[in-house]
């Protein structure tokens, strides 16, 4: 493909994106797009089948992005602490640095794309993450509970902070901003519940 | 993905539902069309053909003596 190309399928990708978090799926159009991106239908239809073309190839791509950077310096041989710190500084970088992918795939977990495009994340956490925990209950670390016990009490109140940060209120409306201190105090605090 | 964008065909059309997708899908075969696809889930209905010797006013005719619209996408 020609540099040029490249850089409108980059174009393409954001904007598709952007308008499929700010209309969602159904009032999602490729004329919308095509007019945010200023070029013809035509030209979509040249690089995506449809529609459903279009939205499954731009999650996956989405999907195997965020996974690696999820992934990023992330030894599954490392201590339970040192390896619990980085996927927390790797999943707070992600979803601090793509909101918009974030919620875009958010919209996916609940829709009918969910199978084809969230699998992917299975796929590639799967080996690493489970590992991981082996590895942790092994060295006797942490307790052997189930694996969703495990990830709730790894990831929920991370995420949490997050939706309360990214919704700039936490309960009843009050002001909230995630300061690097309540991150980490909460990283302590579920550091402390899994810990034998 | 390595499709010559000349054997790219596209179309404005109606054809909306799964109903008229089977319908279509019945002339696609008789005509030996394989490489075909109909976005249902858009407004325009494009129609989306990949065929190295088809002809834009070969498949105009087709779909509209099938009684569907059909115009040149631009």
């Amino acid at each position: 493909m020609r540099a040029r190309d490249i850089n409108k399928v980059e174009l393409v990708k954001q904007k598709a994106i952007e308008l499929l978090v700010d209309l969602g799926f159904e009032g999602f159009t490729m004329n919308k797009l095509a007019k945010a991106c200023k070029i013809s239908v035509a030209t979509l239809y040249i690089y995506y089948q449809d529609k459903d073309d279009l939205i499954l190839k731009i999650g996956i791509e989405e999907v195997e992005r965020i996974s690696a950077i999820m992934l990023e310096n992330f030894d599954p041989d490392s201590s339970f602490e040192e390896g619990l710190r980085q996927q927390w500084k790797n999943r707070a970088k992600c979803l601090f640095e793509n909101p918009l992918s974030a919620q875009m795939i958010e919209q996916l977990r609940t829709s009918t794309y969910q199978s084809k495009v969230l699998g992917i994340f299975g796929k590639n956490f799967k080996g690493p993450l489970g590992k991981f925990m082996q590895n942790s209950i092994e060295r006797g670390e942490i307790e052997a509970v189930p694996f969703e016990t495990y990830w709730s009490v790894a990831f929920a109140p991370l995420y949490n902070l997050i939706r309360f940060h990214n919704e700039g209120q936490s309960l009843g409306g009050k002001p909230f901003v995630l300061t690097d201190e309540i991150l980490w105090k909460t990283f302590d605090l579920v550091l402390k519940a899994l810990r034998k | 993905m390595d499709i010559n964008i000349e054997h790219i065909l596209l179309f404005k059309t109606n054809i909306r539902s799964e109903g008229d997708k089977r319908y279509i899908g019945k002339i696609m075969e008789e005509h030996q069309i394989e490489e075909w696809t109909v976005d249902l889930h858009d407004i325009d209905c494009v129609l989306r053909i990949v065929s190295p010797t088809l002809k834009l006013e070969e498949v105009i005719n087709l779909v509209m003596n099938s009684g569907y619209h059909c115009e040149v996408l631009t």
